[in-house]
Order: structure tokens, then C-alpha cells, then sequence
């Protein structure tokens, strides 16, 4: 009888556990597919940045060094990798980008290109995208940190040496604003 | 405004189960009066009755339910004639992008199809059905007449709607009783009332008046939610706050989008007295919050974050005495704030106007320009560079002294920031007499012309069938008297809005309305006969 009660609760705990692990597996999954995300808009700014630069280059000649800031930031953060230092590259990279839109607004010339508009237009909405892929990203993150900490998940989470993920940013970036349309401001 | 992007589940409301419940009775009841007067009195009635009565309601209240919500976006997108944005057009492109932007927040979960309502209103509209399509749908004029970061501040504010799960119910209830009594309301106004001798219509009539009672369910603190949502996502409170309030002053699309769909819209199509008022039974009854509040409630959001923003940057206005020299961050008309700039560098931007919205960066209140004293000195001495002659009246939307200057002969009074014209009432009749004497109207007023003409006539003739022929949205003070302009069509065949005050006998026409209005006369563009 008492054998059977013992062997009653630990198949009850062997099945809690199992739960368990499978909510953390979903979880870390869940943050790994929204990083991908982030990879792909990456890439896609990463491959509209030299089409840009080619374009403008004739019209900007006084901005040169401008345009070298842009891509030498674009440069480091195709070479980056781990959250950590792939965040500190691309907001180099954003931030060098908004400077090169605040001055392109001084070229009435550059306004009236059909081209040149487009390519900005889906920048802008690239660079939006990955303010809202990273946003996803953190909470994710934040989700899956909180669900390995918590009790009792703690104790299955160390039993199977889950770590917790890295933020996409350091906290003080993490509030500045997620879209260009304020960055610009406050430097 | 607890959004979490994680996850977002549609939520399988209770409320649907109401509306459910509610189509039961009134099917229910429906078939009881129809069937009343052949049964030979009450003691007939047996529970077999009963059950026929009821398996007939439930089936008719099944396929009803199933016809009007399983499917509905596609029947909205069918009744506002809306199309997919076409990948080729620039600003339609732009859309396609920032619905694409909103995707990627629902982490790929939710697929939003997007589409143009080919209409100049200003309006926007998310519905989703239980197929589980969503749709975010916008008014061609709306696109055009709003910048990029005011279309992903309305846009977001739909997907908040869609992904809450407040937008499944509301469109469930709009396409459950609302086209069922825009239907009726139609075969009411042509019928003119007599329909009403027909007993059975009566009764499904009154019994769809319930419908009306469904708003009830929908509270307005969704609109408020979804704005605060809207300003998570895109950081730009003033963007939302600007797109509200270009659609107090223009027309939302009464008449155009049906009475079934004003639940879903952005803001009311209809501008009504109840809308805009507070109280328990305007709380109760209506469907949208006043906008004034809405965007009062926005702009409290920009100060606070313009104070956060100053704490994270070590700014030299801190360090500097702020009162010697004031800097100002100005919003460009692409909708960035920048800044800080001194005084001098602010009056070197090209489009800084009156109406640029100005904030000082000790932090306090953002401001149109005008009201700034020393930022109206910047517009009085660009008004002081040419040979021109100031008259003593100022524009009543800018705020600044209007120009005198010359046209078709006459003189007339021009604002140089917005383009907008004074004209002595008497001199209007002689301005058009004179028209094409110079030169001959343009393509482009032509054609603008002919659009706005069809515009106003499907509106006037809507506010003709609602009887109510008044103009709602804040009124332009006149500029020699500073009593509030009345709204008004130049005359009944030439639909035109201007503003006029009776007092001092003047009119004021808006940026390209006295053009148009001298083109539509030239050309003989007139209202079409049954409008008069």
C-alpha cells in the first residue's frame, strides 16, 4: 500500500516536471524564432545601406565624412556576433544612419530623386522593424528569464542547466525611443 | 495599457455569446407575433409549440450568425469597394511597409491584410472575423494627407484593436445587427416612412433598434487603450494627436462608410452631439470618446515623455542658465523633433510656419509656433523682407498679419504661411466674373475641382436624408471680428466649403478653394440636378 502511494507521488512529480520542462523548451524556443527575426531585418539593412550610400554619393560630396561613418558602422556590425556586441554595433550603425538622414534633408536635390525616396522609405521601415522585432525579442527574453526564476520552475530549470538569454541591449539603450523619429533628438 | 506582444491570443469573448443569445430571442420573438395571431388563443399553446418556435429560432439565429460573422471581411472590403494597395504607388507602398512593421510586433502570428477605401474622407477601419482574417482598412484620403509617422500611429492604434480582441466582437456585432438596420434605415428614407403601415416591418424595426442598445457593450475605453497602445509602439503621441485632429475638421466619410461599419472606424463617421459629450448616458450610449479629450489625454503624453527623455541625456541646457537663451526643439514636417536649436538657428529652417509645433527644452508644453511671443517675431520679420504690404487682420488659422496683394484685378488678403485667401464678400461675385481673363484654370485645380465637387454631393445628400444640414468640427474665428466663421457650401450647386462671417462680410477660403471655386464656375461644374 505504501509502496503504491510512494509510487503514485513520484510518477505525479516525474509528470509535473515534464510539464514543466516542456513550457521552458517552448519558451527558449519562442526567443530563439524572434531572434531570427532580427537577424532577417538586419540583413536586409545591411544590404540596403551600400545601395543608398552609391546613390547619394554624387550629390553629397561635402558629407563624405558622413557617408564613411555609415559605412564603416555597417562594416563592424556585419562582423559582429552575440547579442551583446551585435546590439553595440547596430546602434553605432543607428545612430550614423540618422545623422546621414538629418543631413540629407539639406539636399533638395536628393527630395526630388524618386530613387533615393524609396530607398529611404524602406530603411525607415527597416529600421522600424528591427525596433519592433528587438522589442519582441526583450519581452520574450524577459518571459523566459522570468519562467527559469520563478518557483518552483527554479529547481527543474537547474536540474537542466537552462541559462538565461541575453538581452538584445543594455538597459539605458533598451529606453531610449524604438523608432528613428525620435533618435534624432537629445544628442 | 498592459499590451504584451507576447503571445497574443484571440480571446473567444463572452460577449459574442450575448450577441448569440440576443439573435436567439429576437428571432425567437420574431416567429412568437407572427405565429400568435393564427393560434385560437393562448391555451393552445403546448410545449410542442415551444419547441417547434425554438429549434426555428435557433436555426434561423445559427445561419444568421454564421452568414455575418464567419466571413465578414471579406463582406466589409465588398461594401466599402476597398482594394489591396497597389505595391507601385508610392504612398500605398508606404502602408504596405508599415502594416509589414506591425507584423513583426505580433511576432508573425497575426496576418493582417490591409486595404484603400477609394474615397477622399478621412477615416481608418480594423475588422476581424472568426476565420480569423483581420483587416486594417484606410481611406485613399487619409493616405495622402497624413505623413508617414501619423499613418503607423493610426495604423497601430487598428492593430491594437485587432489584437486585443475587441475588434473580433465589435465587428461580430456591427455585421450581426448593424447592416441589417442600415438596410432598413435605406428602405425607410425612400419609402418615406409609409413602409411603417406595414406591421411586421414596424416590429422588426423596433426589435433592431436593440442593436443600438449593443453599444452599450462597447465601451469607449478601448478607444483610449488603443491610442496608448499606439503610442507603446510608435513613441509618437503628437503624430496620433495631429491625425485626430485633421479629422475633426474634415469629413470622416458619413454617408460613404455605412451607419453598420461606424463601430470599427477610428473615429465616428458621423459626428454627433453624443459623441462628443461625457456623462453617464453619453458614456453609455455611444461608441467613440470625444476626440478633444482624446487628444488632450495624447498631448499630456508628449510632456512627460519629453521630460524622461531630458533626464537620460546630460543636455548643456542643464548646465546652462535656460532663461539667457531659450532652445526649442521643433517638429519637421516629416514629423521628427529636432533640436535643441537657439532661437536664430530655428528662424534658418525653411519650414518653420506658424502652425509647427514648438517646445522649449526646459521641458514645458509643446506650442503651436504662434503662441510663442518670441517665435512670432521670426514670422513678422519674414513678413517684413519683401515689398509687401501688411494688412491689419491676421490669419485665423496661423495667427499671423495677412498680405495684401492683387488678384484677378481686385485686391484681396493673403496669408503667406498657409496659403489661404480673405476676400470682401461683394468682391467674390466679381473675382469669378473675372475668371480665365489672365490665365486659364489649371489641370490640377480643374481635376481637384471635379473631385471635391462629387465628394460634397454624396456627403450633402446624406446630410439632407438625416435632416440635419449643420457642419460639425471646430469653427475658424473671423479674422476682423474674431466671432466664430460660419462653415458653409458657397451656394447649392457649387459645393465648395468656405467660411464666412455675416457680421463683417467676409469670406475666407481655404488653401486652393477660391481657385476651385472660379474653375468649377468656368467650367460649368455643377452639383447634379436631384441634389437641389
Amino acid at each position: 500500500m505504501v509502496g503504491l502511494i510512494v509510487l503514485g507521488v513520484l510518477a505525479a512529480v516525474v509528470i509535473w516536471m515534464v510539464m514543466i520542462y516542456n513550457g521552458l523548451i517552448a519558451a527558449r524556443n519562442d526567443v530563439q524564432a524572434s531572434w531570427k527575426q532580427i537577424d532577417v531585418q538586419l540583413k536586409r539593412r545591411h544590404d540596403l545601406i551600400p545601395n543608398l550610400v552609391a546613390t547619394v554619393k554624387g550629390a553629397m560630396e561635402f558629407e563624405q565624412d558622413t557617408l564613411e561613418k555609415v559605412i564603416s558602422a555597417r562594416a563592424k556590425a556585419v562582423g559582429a556576433s552575440g547579442p551583446h556586441s551585435r546590439a553595440e554595433a547596430e546602434n553605432m550603425l543607428t545612430q550614423a544612419l540618422g545623422k546621414l538622414f538629418a543631413v540629407m534633408e539639406n539636399y533638395p536635390d536628393l527630395k526630388s530623386n524618386k530613387n533615393i525616396m524609396q530607398l529611404q522609405e524602406e530603411l525607415t521601415s527597416t529600421e522600424n522593424r528591427i525596433s519592433f522585432a528587438r522589442q519582441l525579442y526583450n519581452d520574450l527574453v524577459a518571459n523566459f528569464r522570468t519562467r527559469i526564476e520563478v518557483f518552483p520552475n527554479n529547481i527543474v530549470s537547474s536540474l537542466f542547466s537552462f541559462k538565461p538569454e541575453e538581452y538584445f541591449e543594455a538597459e539605458e539603450a533598451a529606453r531610449a525611443t524604438p523608432s528613428v523619429n525620435l533618435s534624432l533628438k537629445g544628442k | 495599457m498592459p499590451i504584451t506582444f507576447i503571445d497574443i491570443e484571440r480571446r473567444t469573448n463572452w460577449r459574442i455569446a450575448i450577441f448569440f443569445m440576443v439573435l436567439l430571442c429576437l428571432y425567437a420573438a420574431i416567429g412568437f407575433i407572427l405565429t400568435f395571431p393564427s393560434l385560437n388563443g393562448l391555451y393552445q399553446i403546448s410545449p410542442r409549440f415551444w419547441l417547434v418556435l425554438l429549434t426555428a429560432a435557433l436555426l434561423a439565429a445559427g445561419i444568421h450568425f454564421w452568414f455575418a460573422a464567419y466571413n465578414t471581411v471579406d463582406s466589409v472590403i465588398r461594401g466599402l469597394d476597398a482594394r489591396p494597395p497597389d505595391p507601385q504607388d508610392e504612398v500605398h507602398r508606404i502602408f504596405l511597409n508599415i502594416i509589414e512593421e506591425l507584423r513583426v510586433v505580433t511576432g508573425g502570428k497575426q496576418k493582417i491584410r490591409c486595404a484603400v477605401i477609394p474615397s477622399l474622407s478621412l477615416n481608418a477601419l480594423a475588422a476581424a472575423d472568426l476565420k480569423g482574417t483581420a483587416l486594417i482598412a484606410i481611406t485613399e484620403g487619409l493616405l495622402s494627407r497624413l505623413s508617414r509617422p501619423q499613418i503607423e500611429a493610426v495604423a497601430a492604434h487598428e492593430a491594437h484593436h485587432i489584437l486585443s480582441g475587441d475588434c473580433l466582437e465589435t465587428t461580430v456585432a456591427a455585421s450581426l445587427f448593424g447592416t441589417l438596420s442600415s438596410a432598413l434605415e435605406r428602405i425607410r428614407t425612400f419609402s418615406q416612412n409609409r413602409i411603417f403601415s406595414l406591421p411586421a416591418f414596424l416590429l422588426a424595426w423596433l426589435l433592431l433598434q436593440l442593436g443600438h442598445l449593443l453599444n452599450m457593450f462597447i465601451s469607449r475605453e478601448r478607444e483610449y487603450r488603443a491610442d496608448a497602445a499606439s503610442v507603446r509602439m510608435t513613441r509618437n503621441p503628437i503624430a496620433l494627436a495631429e491625425a485626430l485632429h485633421l479629422l475633426t475638421r474634415s469629413w470622416r466619410g458619413a454617408g460613404f462608410i455605412g451607419s453598420g461599419y461606424e463601430m470599427l472606424c477610428i473615429v465616428n463617421p458621423q459626428a454627433s452631439n453624443l459623441d462628443e459629450s461625457e456623462g453617464f448616458w453619453s458614456d453609455l450610449f455611444s461608441t467613440h470618446p470625444p476626440i478633444g479629450k482624446r487628444i488632450n489625454v495624447l498631448l499630456g503624453m508628449a510632456r512627460i515623455r519629453r521630460a524622461d527623455l531630458e533626464r537620460n541625456t546630460i543636455p548643456m541646457s542643464s548646465s546652462a542658465p535656460s532663461s539667457a537663451k531659450p532652445s526649442y526643439y521643433a517638429m519637421s514636417p516629416s514629423q521628427q523633433w529636432q533640436g535643441p536649436l537657439p532661437l536664430n538657428e530655428l528662424a534658418l529652417l525653411p519650414w518653420l510656419t506658424p502652425l509647427t509645433w514648438i517646445s522649449t527644452s526646459a521641458g514645458g508644453d509643446v506650442l503651436r509656433a504662434w503662441k510663442d511671443p518670441l517665435i512670432s517675431l521670426i514670422f513678422g520679420q519674414r513678413l517684413m523682407e519683401g515689398e509687401r504690404t501688411l494688412s491689419p487682420y491676421a490669419c485665423p488659422s496661423c495667427r499671423q498679419p495677412l498680405i495684401t496683394a492683387s488678384y484677378e484685378g481686385t485686391i484681396i488678403q493673403q496669408c503667406s504661411f498657409c496659403a489661404g485667401t480673405l476676400v470682401d464678400s461683394d468682391k467674390v461675385p466679381r473675382i469669378i466674373a473675372r475668371t480665365g481673363r489672365d490665365q486659364p484654370c489649371s489641370e490640377r485645380i480643374t481635376a481637384l475641382a471635379r473631385t471635391v465637387l462629387k465628394e460634397n454631393q454624396s456627403r450633402q445628400l446624406y446630410r439632407m436624408r438625416q435632416n440635419s444640414g449643420k457642419a460639425n468640427g471646430p469653427l475658424l474665428p473671423c479674422p476682423k471680428c474674431n466671432n466664430p466663421m460660419r462653415r458653409q457650401f458657397y451656394s447649392m450647386s457649387h459645393l465648395i466649403e468656405i467660411d464666412r462671417c455675416g457680421y463683417c462680410g467676409v469670406t475666407w477660403f481655404d488653401q486652393n478653394e477660391l481657385q476651385m471655386l472660379q474653375c468649377m464656375i468656368h467650367h460649368r461644374l455643377t452639383a447634379e440636378r436631384y441634389i437641389l
